[in-house]
């Protein structure tokens, strides 16, 4: 055999190694997946109070004097004066169009960390919200809105960090001499019950339906009013954690093969469990201070995208990251439009379409639980 | 050949006693590493008495050091305290007079490797991949595949005959097949010592002495020190292969 057709065999295996097998299951997910959001996102344009054809809508998404202006991106992404459009540019790309990006963002936030959530305890029931994140959050929530509503401006910063909070009180109550799987769950399903109780408690206290309603609102997950605020808000904290999900996929799928042959392979295993939680809970904070708590999308969808491209962390996490995004601009679709002129929670959605999903997985499958 | 291989015993038990279990400890030759286990005494945290009391055990370089004692005498206790997977409550661990302490964990999983007795993975992941994984203590994090773990994992796959298995996914193949694809990845890990903890489980007879082979074609040809342990059917075995 000629040398030279060695050698290219070794580079394209090599080539296959760095850039993951171009797998045909994993592109058409992705193609599949940008589908729906656009669909989605050229749906949830079209409608609205302000009434305009649709023809008229699309025309605005794609106007040139706003997608190619400098100035109108400088404004979206960094807060600057928007510069001069027509009046359906504006209701399209100010308020229409920025629900679109925070659901996506939000949706992409909620799979990575599901997904790293699974692998972390290696069960695939786990969410981002299995470690306290949720619960913590959402009795900050309770707090501010019924106790401190003074400091209601901070609300989404104020339920992220009662998330990581609650991370934290999770992952102290489990350490004993390291942690497991296990014990981490196990302390997850405690503190969750615990500041689940208080934050029912807190409900009592509500004396407005307002408050109440708002209450609910953030602790099943709203997509309702957002804005290029919520945007520039989650942007760069989303951007960080896809990075650092997608440069860690390695280290997911050494810590798939189990503790004591990870360990055996030379990895720290309780800092890289530590560190690859921490990235998980600052994806979960980031959608929870746009969004409030959004449940189902981190548990379903890297179970979907599991489902299609194996449990490779490669592949899983670009799926993950483009599937993420899909779930959650098709159900804000419903959430917005469904009951048409009232607006429903959009984690109420993601529960409606998650659970039978789920259910139907479940039926599927023979063996579920493990990855 | 036989004067390659040595013998340890735990708990003294007789050896050929229906009971007995046999870890072997193949090392390689020259340039394979000399580990030395002094008086260890390990102990589980769950547990109040230790499951190793002061035991010591010596693996030549270049040989095969057998370790055999009866079921729950503390083999693969004591190998997860030669391997720093368990924290020595007394005594020490020695590679080439080196204290396994004072070791980085990602150097240590290049001088020493372990086969546990029960591995998992994930049913998708194929053959290759799981090789792959054990160049692991190899690179950095951000270091993408080089032809010297290829190399490595290639000559992995073929030593431990599971070329053909190579593209399978692990959750298709059969308990023995699994395992020799977990005795590629421990191979592809490239270390001087190499613990094997009962790695003919699951195996038929056939595939028993090709293990056993293969850890004789190691002993012979690289710098390896093998202790390893497996059950009493190759306990007959080995001192032919060996």
């Amino acid at each position: 055999m000629p040398e030279g057709s060695v050698q290219d065999e070794t580079t394209s295996r090599r080539r296959e190694r760095v850039f993951v097998r171009v797998d045909g299951s994993l592109l058409s997910l992705c193609l599949g997946s940008v589908a729906v959001v656009v669909a989605g996102g050229l749906v949830q344009v079209s409608f609205g109070a302000y009434s305009m054809t649709i023809l008229e809508a699309w025309r605005a998404v794609f106007d040139p004097a706003v997608v190619f202006s400098g100035q109108a991106w400088e404004a979206f992404l960094l807060g600057g004066e928007l510069p001069e459009m027509g009046k359906r540019s504006l209701i399209v790309w100010n308020i229409r169009l920025p629900r679109v990006f925070v659901g996506a963002l939000v949706g992409m936030n909620l799979a990575v960390s599901g997904a790293i959530f699974q692998a972390v305890t290696r069960n695939e029931l786990a969410s981002p919200f299995i470690l306290g994140v949720s619960s913590g959050a959402g009795l900050m929530i309770l707090l501010t809105l019924v106790v401190f509503s003074g400091l209601s401006a901070f609300l989404p910063l104020i339920a992220s960090i009662g998330g990581a909070v609650a991370f934290l009180i999770v992952y102290a109550i489990a350490w004993k001499n390291g942690t497991s799987p296990v014990r981490l769950v196990l302390a997850g399903v405690i503190v969750g019950t615990v500041f689940g109780s208080v934050q029912t408690a807190l409900f009592f206290f509500a004396d407005d339906i307002g408050v109440v309603q708002s209450a609910i609102a953030w602790t099943t997950g709203s997509l309702t009013g957002t804005d290029w605020e919520q945007v520039r808000m989650a942007l760069p904290w989303t951007a960080v954690a896809m990075l650092l999900g997608l440069v860690s996929s390695r280290q997911l799928n050494v810590l798939l093969l189990g503790e004591s042959t990870a360990s055996s392979l030379g990895m720290s295993v309780e800092k890289v469990r530590f560190a690859l939680s921490g990235v998980a809970v600052l994806a979960a904070a980031a959608s929870i201070a746009v969004a409030g708590i959004v449940g189902f999308v981190g548990l379903i969808v890297p179970h979907m995208v599991r489902n299609i491209v194996g449990s490779d962390y490669r592949k899983l996490v670009i799926g993950c990251v483009f599937a993420g995004p899909a779930l959650m601009v098709a159900a804000d679709v419903g959430a917005r439009l469904a009951l048409n002129p009232v607006q429903i929670p959009v984690g109420i959605v993601t529960g409606l379409v998650g659970g039978p999903y789920f259910l139907y997985l479940m039926r599927k499958q023979d063996n579920m639980g493990e990855i | 050949m036989s004067e390659q291989t040595q013998i340890s015993r735990i708990n003294g038990e007789a050896p050929g006693n229906s009971d007995t279990d046999e870890e072997s400890a193949p090392t390689g030759e020259t340039g394979g590493a000399t580990l030395d286990g002094n008086d260890l005494v390990l102990s589980y945290p769950s547990s109040d008495d230790p499951v190793v009391a002061g035991e010591s055990i010596t693996a030549r370089a270049g040989a095969v050091t057998a370790l055999i004692g009866p079921n729950g005498s503390g083999k693969s206790t004591l190998l997860k305290g030669l391997a720093d997977q368990l924290a020595p409550d007394a005594g020490s661990v020695l590679v080439d007079s080196r204290g396994i302490q004072s070791f980085e964990k990602k150097e240590l999983a290049r001088t020493l490797g372990l086969l546990s007795q029960e591995s998992t993975s994930p049913d998708s992941i194929t053959v290759e991949d799981l090789v792959y994984h054990g160049r692991y203590p190899h690179r950095g994090f951000f270091e993408s595949v080089t032809d010297e773990d290829e190399q490595a994992v290639d000559r992995a796959i073929e030593l431990a005959g599971c070329g053909h298995l190579r593209d399978r996914e692990v959750g298709q193949l059969s308990g023995g097949q699994k395992q020799l694809a977990w005795i590629a990845m421990v191979l592809a890990q490239d270390t001087d010592v190499l613990l094997l903890d009962e790695p003919t489980t699951f195996l038929d007879l056939h595939h028993q002495l090709e293990v056993m082979e293969i850890v004789e074609t190691l002993r012979e040809e690289s710098d390896i020190t093998v202790p390893r342990s497996c059950s009493r059917t190759c306990s007959r075995s080995t001192p032919r292969s060996t």
